[in-house]
């Protein structure tokens, strides 16, 4: 049945892909605009129809010559354009006046020629005022585009005591030159491309020439114009695309919104996708070791990121195998809790009813229905969802008979443990695996836990990010690597970059600072 | 091919989740379907039954705790705990004629304490000691302990400190100042080439309240061939401690010839090293004690500070600790003939030629073997107050 079920399953997709092929294809292509202005506005009022914001404005260059301008309403800037476009235009212009002039006499830096229609199409949805003009088989996108945006904020869910306070916005220009200001080189490439047949997403591509692989960068191009879909409204959209194992439950690629996180991995030789209208950018490749890693575990001293990143690595094993060790131990090996322990264990099991389980079972999926209903709520009841969580999970849960105090106990840490892990794709990751693991410690004990961590440990292996291991630098083992796994390094010791050959040394050996070694010293 | 692998790997997933189904969960036992044993003692009876008696914490919640809906059953765990015993033709039979008379899943896996009767113990305890050595419940690290009386009569006890019996025998022996012996060590000494062993023995202090009635260990038991011959005091069994290398906490104080008051030292390290020696039909032992002492207590005239008045104390404690040796020494080889003391295998492992040839004899040879004692004493510290102040 399962069978049927998937094959069906297949076919239906490969159908509806055929269909979205069929929509794709531009009409416009590669159609020249035409030598007559009468042409080409109607063409474009043609594609434009129905779409009340697009203002198509009709004047005469110099009182003579017929010209339009096109535009959509609160994309471009308006004032801008009449005191700098328009004003210019129809009165300052010289007589006889050829389109280089029409060029200079607009007082606006960023002005290109345009010669396709599809080229028009898209400078007019980024915002870029067209002007067409009468005669000419060229016309100008200026860049006057302006539109509404958010402040740059520091990003919530990544937010740090000491270290950087910006985080990216929505605005793809903002992100680039946010990018562009930590990294002043010229070798800090930015390519651009759009996609998705609808929504005309633009999409950079950044990297640092000399110090990403050529290869990677090719790759990540590669996969990304690939992508032939309808819209892309999030970094998701392309991460789910492009990454190499799609039914994996870990995220192989890493989004962030902190510029200096990006930058940081930039400078490592890995490659960022800046997506416009979302502020998490992707870095490719990514390691499982970058998902539990945070920003500031190199802004502290290297003593203090490196005990974080134990605790982190240990919360990050409890939050997995927590609730399975528990069920495991108590439901299967008994005699290896200590005697005092499990006395008290017994005595307040003694009213559950439920095998230990389904008490867990329980208890984490109430965990995960209290989180999910407080992340999505509005603040005002999130605090009643809270009141009453705290109430279910803990005193009242127990006095009702339904769940054991060292239960409340496990889930509870388990709960904080999750959280620890500071990249939430990778916390919930593990929050889900947890279920099956739990299961198989149910049935079968420590073996089945042991079952369950091999299952994933070898996934894990097998996990590959842009041809990159997951689990590198650990496994496969690089000792050099691992000055950024098994502990923080101080900075003056990670003298190499951990990806690829290219630009091995990331600064010169030997710069542990220290008082001078002077002669009259001491 | 695609298509083939398509189908099988969600057969196999369907497949093997059916397992867990199907098979169930043959070893899952919830904690509170466990009769948890923290004890067991082992009698024998008039008409030569075994009885087995086992003491099992009550974990199941008073009715009293019940009505009033209390928000915390874990309590405090103390208290409660209950002693049933059943007959058998041998350890086996009972064990299994308990979970008769027991309503929850007999659970071995936390009895850190066998007492075998005293009756038991002269009959043999190779019997029972199969049982537990095969059973793959008990531990191996539980204690070992030989009852003055009957076995269940200390189980009944319930010691008002700790937490069960159970609890306040292991924390008594553990803390050695009478013998520590679990059931690896007395299959080891079992199958040792001495074939003989020792066992704490445990007496019951009456107090005039009866339920305040504890256990404590006094002397040792001294097995032969698995079967009880005798025992020793408590005194002997620091002496038995020296020579097993296992003294581990002493205070020996002397009171030094010529001189009033006492002096007492307390032990910080104590090793003891067998060296085995045969010349022709002369078998000897030395025994090499070296003890490592801090004096805590001086009400003599010895000015500690000086060193030939150390070497007066020193002589002293040599002679102090001989003696002990020398009482549990001549109990064991001249009077019970048993190599508790493990001499033995000391020969064997220095002289494998001549112990094979002689293996036979042993017990004929033993009590004719010379042990020499070499004890060195060092005084570690002797602290700032030179002579006594007052």
């Amino acid at each position: 049945m399962i069978i049927t079920f998937l094959k069906h399953l297949f076919r239906s997709d490969q159908l509806r892909s055929e269909n979205a092929g069929a929509q794709r294809k531009k009409p416009h292509a590669q159609t020249e605009l035409s030598k007559n202005l009468g042409e080409n506005l109607q063409l474009f009022q043609a594609i434009y129809a129905d779409c009340s914001d697009v203002i198509f404005h009709d004047f005469f260059i110099g009182g003579k010559k017929r010209a339009v301008l096109i535009y959509i309403e609160g994309l471009a800037h308006v004032e801008e354009v009449d005191q700098h476009v328009l004003a210019p235009l129809q009165k300052d212009i010289p007589q006889g006046w050829t389109l280089t002039d029409v060029r200079r006499n607009i007082a606006v830096s960023s002005i290109k020629p345009v010669t396709t229609v599809d080229h028009v199409i898209e400078e007019v949805s980024a915002g870029n005022p067209v002007l067409l003009v009468d005669r000419e088989k060229q016309g100008f996108s200026i860049g006057l585009s302006k539109w509404e945006k958010r402040a740059i904020e520091e990003p919530s869910a990544e937010s740090v005591l000491r270290g950087p306070r910006e985080g990216f916005i929505e605005s793809l220009l903002t992100n680039t030159a946010m990018l562009r200001r930590k990294v002043g080189s010229p070798n800090l490439k930015i390519k651009a491309m759009n996609i998705g047949a609808y929504s005309r997403t633009k999409i950079a591509v950044v990297y640092i020439e000399g110090v990403a692989d050529p290869a990677l960068v090719k790759e990540v191009m590669d996969r990304l114009q690939r992508i032939e879909i309808d819209g892309i409204l999030e970094s998701s959209y392309i991460e789910e695309l492009i990454e190499d194992n799609p039914l994996s439950p870990f995220p192989q690629l890493l989004s962030t919104e902190r510029p200096d996180v990006a930058s940081a991995y930039l400078l490592e030789g890995h490659v960022t996708v800046l997506i416009d209208g979302t502020p998490s950018a992707l870095i490719a490749p990514a390691t499982f070791f970058s998902f539990v890693q945070s920003p500031e575990d190199y802004y502290e001293r290297y003593v203090v990121g490196t005990a974080i990143r134990w605790l982190r690595y240990l919360f990050f094993i409890i939050s997995l195998l927590g609730p399975s060790l528990y069920v495991a131990v108590i439901t299967f090996h008994q005699e290896m809790i200590p005697t005092p322990l499990l006395l008290t264990m017994a005595k307040s099991r003694e009213q559950v009813p439920f095998p230990a389980l389904v008490e867990a079972f329980l208890m984490e999926t109430m965990f995960e229905a209290l989180r999910e209903a407080g992340a999505r709520l509005p603040r005002q009841v999130g605090t009643t969802v809270s009141v009453v969580g705290a109430l279910v999970i803990g005193q009242t849960a127990i006095a009702a008979g339904i769940v054991s105090t060292p239960m409340v106990m496990v889930v509870s840490i388990t709960g904080i443990a999750s959280f620890m892990v500071p990249r939430f794709t990778m916390g919930i990751a593990v929050r889900l695996l947890r279920f099956p693991i739990m299961f198989l410690a149910g049935f079968l004990g420590l073996l089945g836990l042991i079952l369950g961590v091999i299952l994933i440990l070898n996934h894990l292996l097998n996990l590959r990010s842009f041809g990159v291991p997951y689990l590198s630098s650990l496994a496969p083992a690089k000792s050099r690597n691992l000055k950024d796994v098994l502990w923080r390094a101080p900075l003056w010791m990670m003298n190499t970059r951990s990806t690829g050959k290219r630009n091995f040394y990331r600064q010169t050996a030997g710069q542990r600072p220290g008082p001078a070694k002077s002669d009259e010293g001491g | 091919m695609e298509k083939t692998k398509r189908k099988t790997v969600p057969l196999l997933l369907a497949l093997s989740l059916c397992t867990f189904w199907l098979a169930g969960c043959w070893d899952q036992t919830e904690v509170n379907d466990l009769a948890i044993i923290t004890a067991a003692g082992l009698d024998l009876t008039e008409d030569h039954q075994l009885e087995l008696s086992i003491k099992i914490n009550v974990t199941s919640s008073s009715g009293a705790q019940q009505m009033g809906g209390s928000s915390d059953p874990s309590g405090g765990g103390g208290g409660q705990s209950i002693v049933r015993s059943v007959k058998g033709k041998n350890m086996a039979d009972a064990a299994s004629k308990l979970q008769q008379v027991m309503t929850r899943k007999v659970f071995w896996g936390q009895d850190e304490v066998f007492i075998f009767g005293e009756r038991l113990a002269k009959e043999g305890l190779s019997e029972p000691m199969n049982f537990l050595l095969r059973h793959p419940g008990p531990r191996e690290r539980a204690n070992l302990f030989v009852s003055k009386g009957s076995a269940k009569a200390v189980l009944e006890l319930d010691p008002p400190v700790e937490r069960s019996v159970a609890d306040a025998l292991r924390s008594m022996a553990k803390e050695r100042t009478g013998l520590n012996i679990t059931m690896k060590e007395l299959a080891q000494m079992m199958t040792g080439k001495a074939n003989a062993a020792v066992i704490p023995l445990v007496e019951i202090k009456h107090t005039q309240k009866p339920q305040d009635s504890f256990p404590f260990i006094h002397g040792t038991a001294i097995l032969k061939n698995g079967k009880m011959i005798g025992r020793m005091n408590a005194a002997a069994t620091r002496g038995i401690l020296w020579l097993r290398n296992e003294i581990n906490r002493a205070t020996v104080t002397v009171s030094p010839k010529n001189s009033e008051g006492t002096v007492s030292v307390q032990l910080l390290r104590g090793q003891t090293k067998l060296v085995p020696h045969i010349h022709g039909d002369d078998w000897a032992i030395t025994a090499q004690i070296d003890a490592q002492d801090d004096i805590i207590e001086n009400t003599t005239d010895l000015d500690l500070t000086n060193p030939q008045h150390i070497e007066v104390l020193k002589s002293e404690l040599q002679a102090d600790i001989n003696r002990r040796v020398r009482t549990a020494l001549t109990q064991a080889q001249k009077k019970m003939k048993a190599d508790i003391f493990q001499f033995a295998d000391a020969f064997y492992r220095q002289y494998p030629k001549e112990w094979n040839r002689n293996k036979g004899r042993w017990d004929e040879i033993y009590p004719k073997v010379e042990v020499r004692l070499q004890t060195n004493v060092k005084i570690g510290k002797s602290g700032l107050i030179g002579q006594n102040l007052f």
